[in-house]
């Protein structure tokens, strides 16, 4: 395979070329795109109603934003059409160094907010590149199993990928942003799943983890070591006891359970909705923007997001089950399971069946860089069915 | 490989060249697909759990989330209703309300940064201290949506302040609240009392009572509270999550302002009373009475025991009690070395004042010896400058009299009217040669009397005073209290019923037994129950008299069993006491209009300060003596002979009364 690869640099920069508008139309994964367009649709609607009493004067400043994110988004979504996966595999090694690199420049010289760094400023927005990191640290390690895809079972390639991964997962963590860490962790684990690493291997990886955790959470501390933060202890132990601490850690979840639970079957209207509206859910237009959303449209909008999110998840899972070679495979396999992922960490850290970290919700949370990165994760989703082998017309 | 796979099926080669990669053998292999499908499990299960958590939350508990979040935003906030008035009995208000501003605390709004600093800033502005705030947060710690009063009545700036910096202060709220005022500044201080912030024993002993609340503390408004407090009204407040209003006041209950409280007191002489002790302070210092300083009087309706007046110096301004308070204006009363220094003030003398009675006793022992038929009233005795009785060791024991001229026989009413102390000595030891089955019947009348016992006056506190008996004396002064004396001291010895005759040595009374005595002689041996409190009112109709709610039923006379006739002697003498040529306070009240009847006295009392015996100035009577409607107690602390300080000081209030200005006033010092 290196061989192949040594001896294909002048096809592969052809790799972008002038398309047949008409052929990518008609292969594109309509069911997948009007997913995503119902969820921007949905989000920006939802956001609306939302964030309607946030800033005093301007009641569409958010939605306002949100939409030129959505539309920034979208650019790079038709954009990632265009581009053949085979050349993110080929340019994974500087992806990965310059994926690098940024983070350290984040950890380097952006400003600390709210206790982190995670974000540069660019004027108009904030770019946090951490979120597009994901893609990028995806195709990096999907590049890399790729290539030693005959090599998968050795344990020297796992071992290699999991070195590849750790290390921008660290330097997210130290920003600290332990949800966006544990969103690479579960992106890495999903491309070692899907690119077929042996099942003894993920055994021992899942234990290891586990290990880690306990180490974090338990072995360290009691050591002298706090390698988490203190807040980041406390919203942990708040998951397991909720009734501690109403004032403290426990605050948020509960008045994220109570606002989803007063929502009910039909939700209690933008105006109604005063969980949302007289701030006593926290964050509510990013980290707990799914407790508003189930405050003001009740279940059946909370209901039906989750549902245009299945059919979503459906459609990509579909997508790995038709990719064209393994790094496409593993990159849509990755995109899958980080956006189930992230969903299931942040909807249930709403509803307390989740530890509180700050995840955002794709397409819904207000946020310029997760809106452009899914948006772009959806496009290469579509270009690896651009190119599938059409199995299935 | 690749060529074989580059069929026509593949559409993508018009779409995208061909690249070895893309052409790169890849299939669907079962183990990819079974991973695939566990990926998929994966989602399904996610999404199940999401959706039956959703389920549970919103469709199976939806209402209950409701009604917490609901619950969130509804402050119940209880609305201060305003504390009822205190008027005397002709309606002038002696305590009002007067609006503030005061400054609450919610320490659920505190911020969870910068709480430290919020609140040193709000110490510093409001002149609290910050250690007590402190306290006060961790006090409520279980109970985070009662607010702390962190003061009452603040200044106009300080409102305009914090009002301007809301933001600044999250948590810190301005709540308008009632403040008692007094229109008549210290007039009846020491009956009216003062409100505070409930303690944790009265929190303990009414439950409807919050934190915070204002109770009565002492006074008529810590015994009428329940009267005057009212009733809270609830109401709901919408706020945000910074405790931010956004909604107005949503009232659930109206509040019940409290009811206004009538007392017996007349203001008018009320403030007369208040004149005439200090008017009777300074006549007693012009008289040499240097250390004359304090005093009690108390004006009273003999026939219902109504309280007119009642009396005490020193005295002070209740509105100390009031609001932004000052520790330094409290210190009288919180601190026993100023409290000295200032005499007491907080003291109220006519019922907690505790002193040997004097000559105004000697009506009690006339009684008690006329009723054990000890003594006659016509029976003359020769009253000697002083009188001598041989013991039963031999040693020859002498009480003088307090006139050192005088050698007449007099009757009972002569005694009385000239106070002579020789009289009064033989008929104790009349008393004390009786046979002991006898008992002490000169005690057990003064108990009758009412002496010994607290009157039962709905003014707190109250001291009972002290009845000596042979057996008080058994019990007092026992081996282990009196190691050295008690052999001596437990005996009742004659000396004990002499003094006792004239009101000297243990007995200890109070002003307001001793108004209640006097009471019983003026309506004919009926021991009344003082009292100040007259009714509870709520306003009536508009332009109407205010309505009655509860009028105040004292317990009824208790006739003590006197007889008439004997009492009768008794009034005579006090009549000739005032109007004899001799009589003690003749000098006083021969000139009076009116005809009034009393009995000086001048008891003798160790002062540890002075190091010497000094005279207490008493000073009981009533008028007019056909139908008496008012008797008058004074006492001068100090002030010396009763006739040069006490009996002025009641006949000021007597003027009062029966509004007579002036008249010619003769001071000779008798007893």
């Amino acid at each position: 395979m290196a061989m192949v690869e040594a001896s294909s640099p002048a096809q592969g920069a052809r790799a972008v070329e002038r398309p047949d508008v008409l052929e990518l139309v008609r292969r594109l994964d309509w069911l997948l795109f009007g997913a995503v367009l119902g969820l921007v649709g949905f989000g920006l609607w939802a956001i609306a109603g939302i964030t309607r009493h946030d800033v005093a004067d301007d009641p569409d400043h958010f939605v306002v934003r949100q939409a030129i994110f959505a539309a920034a988004g979208a650019v790079g979504f038709a954009a990632a059409l265009f581009v053949d996966p085979a050349l993110y595999r080929r340019f994974r090694k500087p992806i990965y160094v310059g994926t690098i690199g940024l983070m350290v420049l984040v950890i380097a010289t952006a400003g600390v907010t709210r206790g982190s760094r995670r974000w540069i400023d660019v004027g108009f927005f904030q770019l946090q590149p951490s979120e597009f990191g994901k893609l990028l640290f995806l195709f990096a390690i999907g590049g890399f199993l790729a290539d030693r895809s005959r090599r998968i079972g050795e344990w020297g390639t796992v071992w290699r990928a999991v070195a590849l991964g750790l290390a921008p997962t660290g330097l997210v963590f130290v920003q600290p942003d332990l949800g966006t860490a544990l969103v690479y962790g579960a992106v890495l684990a999903a491309v070692l799943f899907v690119s077929g690493v042996r099942w003894l291997h993920l055994a021992v990886l899942g234990a290891l983890a586990v290990l880690a955790a306990a180490a974090l959470l338990w072995a360290l501390p009691a050591a002298g070591v706090e390698v988490l933060k203190p807040y980041q202890t406390a919203r942990i132990a708040a998951f397991t006891d909720r009734e501690g601490d109403p004032a403290g850690a426990t605050y948020n979840v509960n008045q994220s359970i109570t606002a989803v639970g007063a929502g009910g079957l039909r939700g209690r209207g933008v105006d109604g909705s005063t969980q949302t509206r007289f701030d006593y859910l926290p964050e509510h237009a990013t980290d707990f923007v799914f407790a508003s959303l189930a405050e003001q449209r009740g279940f059946v909008g909370a209901g039906g997001l989750l549902l245009l999110y299945l059919l979503l998840l459906w459609r990509g899972i579909r997508i790995v089950s038709l990719a064209r070679d393994p790094f496409s495979a593993a990159v849509a396999g990755g995109i899958v399971f980080w956006f189930l992922f992230q969903i299931f960490v942040n909807v249930g850290m709403t509803m307390g069946i989740a530890p509180i970290t700050g995840i955002p919700l794709p397409f819904i949370s207000v946020g310029g860089s997760s809106m452009v990165t899914s948006l772009l994760a959806m496009g290469v989703l579509q270009a690896i069915h651009l190119r599938a082998a059409g199995r299935r017309g | 490989m690749a060529r074989r796979r580059g069929s026509a099926r593949l559409p993508s080669r018009r779409f995208l060249p061909n690249d070895p990669r893309v052409a790169e053998p890849y299939r669907l292999t079962p183990q990819l697909a079974f991973r695939i499908a566990i990926l998929g499990a994966v989602v399904l299960a996610a999404f199940a759990v999401l959706f039956l958590r959703l389920w549970a939350l919103q469709i199976l508990s939806g209402p209950q989330y409701l009604n917490a979040a609901q619950n969130n935003q509804l402050r119940v906030v209880r609305l201060q209703p305003p504390r009822g008035p205190i008027v005397d009995r002709n309606g002038v208000p002696l305590v009002e309300n007067a609006a503030g501003h005061s400054v609450q605390l919610w320490p659920a709004d505190l911020p969870k940064e910068g709480r430290y600093q919020l609140l040193k800033r709000l110490s510093t502005l409001l002149n609290v201290e910050l250690k007590w705030l402190v306290e006060e947060i961790e006090a409520r710690n279980g109970d985070p949506l009662t607010p702390i009063v962190v003061k009452r009545s603040i200044h106009r700036d300080q409102v305009n302040f914090l009002s301007e910096r809301k933001s600044e202060f999250p948590g810190v709220t301005i709540a308008r609240t009632y403040l008692r005022a007094y229109p008549r500044k210290s007039l009846a201080a020491h009956l009216l009392g003062h409100v505070g912030e409930a303690t944790d024993v009265q929190l303990e002993a009414n439950p409807s009572l919050r934190l915070g609340d204002e109770v009565g503390q002492a006074g008529i408004e810590a015994r009428y509270d329940d009267f005057l407090r009212g009733t809270p009204g609830i109401a709901q407040l919408r706020v945000d999550s910074l405790g931010r209003p956004r909604s107005s006041l949503l009232l659930t209950q109206q509040p019940q302002p409290g009811q206004q409280v009538r007392l017996t007191i007349d203001a008018r002489l009320q403030q007369a009373a208040q004149q005439a002790l200090r008017f009777g302070i300074e006549t007693a210092i012009e008289n040499e009475a240097w250390y004359a300083n304090g005093g009690a009087l108390v004006a009273m309706d003999p026939r219902t025991g109504e309280i007119l007046a009642m009396a005490s110096e020193p005295s002070f301004q209740p509105s100390v009690f009031v609001g932004r308070t000052d520790p330094e204006k409290l210190l009288p009363f919180t601190d026993d070395e100023v409290a000295a220094a200032r005499n007491f003030p907080a003291l109220n003398r006519a019922t907690q004042g505790l002193y040997p009675p004097g000559s105004v006793w000697k009506p009690v022992a006339a009684l008690a010896g006329m009723e054990e038929k000890v003594l006659t009233p016509y029976e003359l005795i020769q009253c000697t400058a002083k009188y001598v009785f041989k013991g039963e060791d031999g040693v020859d024991y002498e009480f003088g009299n307090w006139d050192r001229t005088v050698n007449e026989a007099m009757d009972l009413k002569i005694a009385l009217a000239k106070s002579c102390d020789t009289y009064f000595y033989e008929l104790a030891m009349r008393f004390h040669d009786l046979p002991p089955e006898r008992g002490s019947p000169h005690q057990a009348w003064a108990k009758k009397f009412g002496f010994g016992a607290k009157t039962g006056i709905d003014v707190s506190p109250e001291e009972a005073g002290l009845l000596p008996t042979p057996q008080w004396r058994r019990e007092t002064f026992t081996k282990a209290r009196y190691p050295k004396t008690w052999e001596l001291e437990r005996l009742w010895k004659p000396g004990d019923s002499i003094q006792l005759a004239i009101g000297q040595k243990d007995l200890l009374v109070t002003p307001i037994q001793m108004a209640r005595f006097y009471s019983l002689i003026a309506n004919g041996g009926k021991l009344v129950t003082p009292h100040v409190f007259r009714s509870a009112e709520v306003p009536g109709p508009a332009g109407t008299q205010p309505q009655v709610v509860h009028a105040n039923v004292p317990p009824p006379a208790v006739d003590s069993g006197v007889d008439p006739a004997h009492l009768e002697h008794v009034r005579q003498g006090l009549l000739q006491a005032t109007h004899y040529p001799h009589g003690t306070s003749a000098g006083v009240f021969d000139s009076f209009p009116i005809a009034i009847a009393g009995k000086t006295g001048t008891a003798e009392k160790w002062s540890t300060k002075v190091g010497d015996h000094l005279d207490q100035s008493w000073w009981c009577g009533f008028g007019p003596y056909d139908s008496p409607e008012l008797v008058v107690c004074a006492l001068i602390e100090n002030g010396g002979h009763g006739s040069v300080a006490a009996a002025p000081a009641a006949r000021k209030v007597f003027e009062t009364y029966f509004g007579i200005e002036g008249g010619q006033v003769d001071l000779t010092e008798t007893d």
